[in-house]
């Protein structure tokens, strides 16, 4: 199995004798399907003479790429999309658009200018997501990393410190310094399972020190890591006193200095120059008037060879025909448009619940965070707005746009708020990271997902909470990735997939039904 | 491209919400965005709770408005899905209330997906004290401001009911309407009961 070529024959002859399920769990342990392999490994056959005919529901990421992948293949697209713009929850928010929040419209008036963008919906990009990365690649989106930790942004708790903030890296500091000497008090090669020889035990002791930066005699007495009180170059730096573990432990936010940054947030992360959605423009580019845009969809009706799609466009209603559907409209939206759907197929759908994450955003009218040696990263409060972010771009400029608010949703504290107690919270909030805020900071936007137009939620929940995975649930979302009956109709996006809320998840979710749908195809051509 | 021309729509008048909107994009942010969540022409949209519009009698569907957008309904912390509906009523203007009326008054009236099981024939019993202000097939009586219940969204039917009997509607002083119907919940002893009664409505008007 050492050429492609030879592993793809090897997998057309696995997918006919056992199936498209054996097909993909092979790939992917064959590194050639989507969740593990490039884009470039997703080789569609041409259609069958009469049956190319395909529409697109949602210009989701997820619709964009299979609309872009069929093109390249011979099919002929049609994208039918609800809004004004496509990407769905990929929005980029810039001066003069309009958030389309139900009963909530805004207007954004920053300064017209490349670096003042707001990424309302998805903002980072993983390493590890090999997919978009390929399509950003393909598509001439230019990539920058994307800062997601910084030692000098700051954290802020009413419990910790009498509520003074504290610079993350002397935060982090002194907790692993704690740490650290708990380690060292607590080591004794006799406890362990397998014993250490000294030779071993020595150099244990020396990476527990060096993780803590403790003294000669493994105790932490504070570290230059945590920074200067002054000096430093020209003078005798005076490091910082050390900060009792016991002045820290009443935060709720103790480990976030080893959770936030690591995983799929960990470094190296990077966003698209100028807005996430430039990612979306790269499809929209290629893929020219085949995305039809104010055009809602108002009814699927399934038949034996192909599906019908009614949809509005400009007050008039009209219909088409298409061999193959895909669909990236939002579950909870689709169960209020007619269908003809089985009704097992129908109950996957309105099983999956929607999430309520909120964002807000201020136009800073000077750069206040880098005159506090802020250069990207992120504040953490323990209050609702959970996150402040410095944009690492267009960096020594004059104004940027600040993130003033994340908070992951599990509740509706914002989504209630009116416009102007969304506002101030974010003031009174964003004060005790920063004392000037409020005078620095102005034009807010707020996005509440759960309102959005067309969207109304932030990502699928299956399970009843995180983790809560079941065998019903299962069920219910194998049901669901499957095509309708016929192989005609298939629902994508990051609803279908178990790794809700990034976009990697949805294009892999494009590329399962893609490659399913070739096999039946190609199968239907012999 | 096969295209049926089905359905051509009334003149649009917007009452746009904030300053600046007005010159935004075309008229495209109006008040009419019902649909999102109470789905294509009003059908109703378990999803996101909302219920089926399509056919709802025009004066019932204008006081509600009222009542959301007054905050007589939809307001109290525990009303979770009437707290969805009220902050979208809020901002409401008279002229935009009359045209969503008239252009919802043109969904044809569908009834709703059945979905809630009980017990019907329990259900018929309890329904007597009803029919003298909702009507022997659950038609509705504007005179004792009774809207339909029949064809509506089961679901919904069964969170209204259980929303007076807990006193998240109809407890607002000025919720006249809504008041009558606390004492006709609390009639309804626990949630089987309330099932038979949706159970029961289901069989009407269709
Ligand atoms: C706050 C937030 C932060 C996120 N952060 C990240 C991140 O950092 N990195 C990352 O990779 N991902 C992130 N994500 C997730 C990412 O945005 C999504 O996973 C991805 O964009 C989903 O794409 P999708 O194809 O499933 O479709 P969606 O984006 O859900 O698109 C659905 C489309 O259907 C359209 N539609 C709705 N109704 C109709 C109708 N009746 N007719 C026609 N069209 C209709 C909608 O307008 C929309 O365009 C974040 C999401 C949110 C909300
Ligand atoms: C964000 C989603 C959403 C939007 C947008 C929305 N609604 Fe609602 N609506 C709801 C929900 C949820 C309920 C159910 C409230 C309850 O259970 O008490 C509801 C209830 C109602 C009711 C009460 C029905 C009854 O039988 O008493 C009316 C009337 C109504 N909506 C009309 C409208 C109209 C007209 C619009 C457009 C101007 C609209 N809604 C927009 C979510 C929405
Ligand atoms: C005295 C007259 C009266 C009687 C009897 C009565 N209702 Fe009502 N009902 C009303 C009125 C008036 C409203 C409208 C309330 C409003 O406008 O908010 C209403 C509203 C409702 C609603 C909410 C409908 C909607 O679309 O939101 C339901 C459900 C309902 N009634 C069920 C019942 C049931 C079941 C019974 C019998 C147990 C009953 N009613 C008995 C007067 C009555």
């Amino acid at each position: 199995m050492s050429n492609s070529v030879s592993r793809r024959e090897f997998m057309n002859l696995l997918g006919a004798t056992f199936g498209t399920n054996a097909l993909i769990q092979m790939g992917s342990a064959l590194s050639l399907m989507p969740t593990t392999a490039s884009a470039a490994s997703l080789s569609l056959a041409a259609p069958i003479a009469g049956k190319g005919k395909v529409l697109v529901l949602g210009a989701g990421i997820s619709g964009l790429t299979v609309a872009w992948e069929l093109t390249k293949a011979g099919y002929d697209c049609t994208v039918l999309e609800a809004s004004n713009r496509a990407g769905g929850r990929v929005m980029t928010v810039r001066s003069g658009d309009v958030v389309d929040e139900i009963g909530n419209n805004q207007v954004c008036e920053w300064d017209n200018e490349p670096h003042m963008y707001f990424n309302a919906g998805a903002a980072r990009i993983p390493s590890t997501h090999r997919n978009l990365l390929g399509y950003c690649k393909e598509l001439g989106v230019e990539l920058e990393m994307f800062i997601n930790e910084s030692k000098t942004a700051y954290v802020q708790d009413d419990a910790m410190l009498g509520g003074a903030r504290i610079r993350n890296g002397e935060m982090s500091t002194n907790v692993r310094g704690f740490l650290a000497e708990l380690f060292a008090k607590c080591y004794t090669s006799a406890q362990l399972d397998q014993p250490f020889s000294d030779t071993e035990s020595e150099k244990i002791l020396g990476l527990i020190s060096q993780f803590g930066d403790l003294n000669e005699n493994m105790l932490y007495k504070g570290s230059s890591r945590a920074g200067y009180v002054s000096g430093g170059f020209l003078d005798h730096g005076i490091q910082k006193d050390m900060v009792a573990f016991k002045k820290l432990m009443e935060s709720q936010m103790l480990g976030l200095s080893f959770t936030a940054n690591e995983g799929e947030t960990g470094p190296m992360l990077m966003q698209p120059v100028g807005g996430m959605d430039m990612v979306i423009k790269g499809f929209t580019r290629a893929l020219g008037d085949k995305v039809v845009y104010k055009a809602p969809v108002t009814g699927i009706t399934l038949k034996d060879d192909g599906v019908d799609v009614s949809f509005e466009r400009d007050g008039v209603r009209q219909s088409i025909s298409a061999d193959y559907c895909f669909n990236c409209i939002p579950s909870h939206l689709m169960t209020g448009i007619p269908n003809n759907y089985p009704s097992d197929y129908f109950e996957s759908m309105s099983s999956i619940k929607r999430g309520e994450a909120y964002k807000s955003a201020f136009q800073a009218k000077k750069r206040f965070w880098e005159d506090e040696d802020i250069y990207g990263g992120i504040s953490w409060i323990n209050a609702p707005i959970q996150q402040i972010w410095y944009p690492p771009h267009g960096i020594h400029k004059a104004k940027g746009v600040i993130l003033a608010a994340y908070n992951f949703g599990g509740g509706m504290h914002f989504t209630k708020m009116s416009q102007a107690q969304r506002v101030e919270a974010a003031l009174a909030q964003g004060e005790k990271l920063h004392p000037n805020y409020r005078e620095m900071v102005e034009k807010p936007i707020t996005i509440a997902w759960h309102r959005m137009n067309h969207m109304l939620g932030c990502s699928g929940r299956w399970g009843s909470g995180f983790g809560g995975w079941t065998d019903e649930i299962q069920t219910l979302f194998d049901r669901l990735q499957q095509p309708t009956p016929g192989g005609r109709h298939y629902f994508i996006g990051d609803q279908v997939s178990y790794h809700g809320a990034w976009q990697e998840s949805a294009i892999a979710s494009a590329h399962w039904a893609l490659a399913d749908m070739d096999l039946r195809a190609r199968n239907m051509g012999v | 491209m096969k295209i049926i021309l089905v359905w051509s729509a009334a003149v649009l008048i917007c009452a746009f919400s904030a300053k600046g909107l007005a010159q935004a994009e075309d008229q495209y942010y109006n008040d009419r965005y019902c649909t999102t969540c109470h789905g294509v022409d009003g059908i109703g949209n378990e999803g996101v709770s909302a219920p089926r519009l399509a056919g709802m009698e025009p004066w019932y569907l204008q006081r509600q408005l009222e009542s959301f957008r007054a905050g007589t309904r939809g307001t109290h912390k525990m009303d979770v899905q009437g707290s969805e509906m009220q902050p979208m009523a809020a901002k409401l203007s008279d002229d935009s209330i009359a045209d969503i009326v008239a252009w919802v008054g043109s969904w044809e009236y569908k009834p709703a997906q059945i979905t809630v099981k009980g017990d019907a024939e329990a259900g018929k019993s309890l329904y007597a004290t009803c029919a003298a202000c909702h009507g022997t097939q659950g038609e509705g009586n504007e005179a004792f401001a009774a809207p339909a219940l029949a064809g509506q969204s089961d679901w919904y039917l069964k969170t209204q009911l259980e929303n007076f009997k807990a006193g998240y509607r109809g407890r607002d002083p000025r919720d006249s309407f809504g008041s009558q119907m606390v004492a006709m919940a609390s009639m309804l002893k626990d949630e089987a009961a309330i099932k038979n009664i949706v159970s029961y409505i289901n069989t009407l008007g269709r």
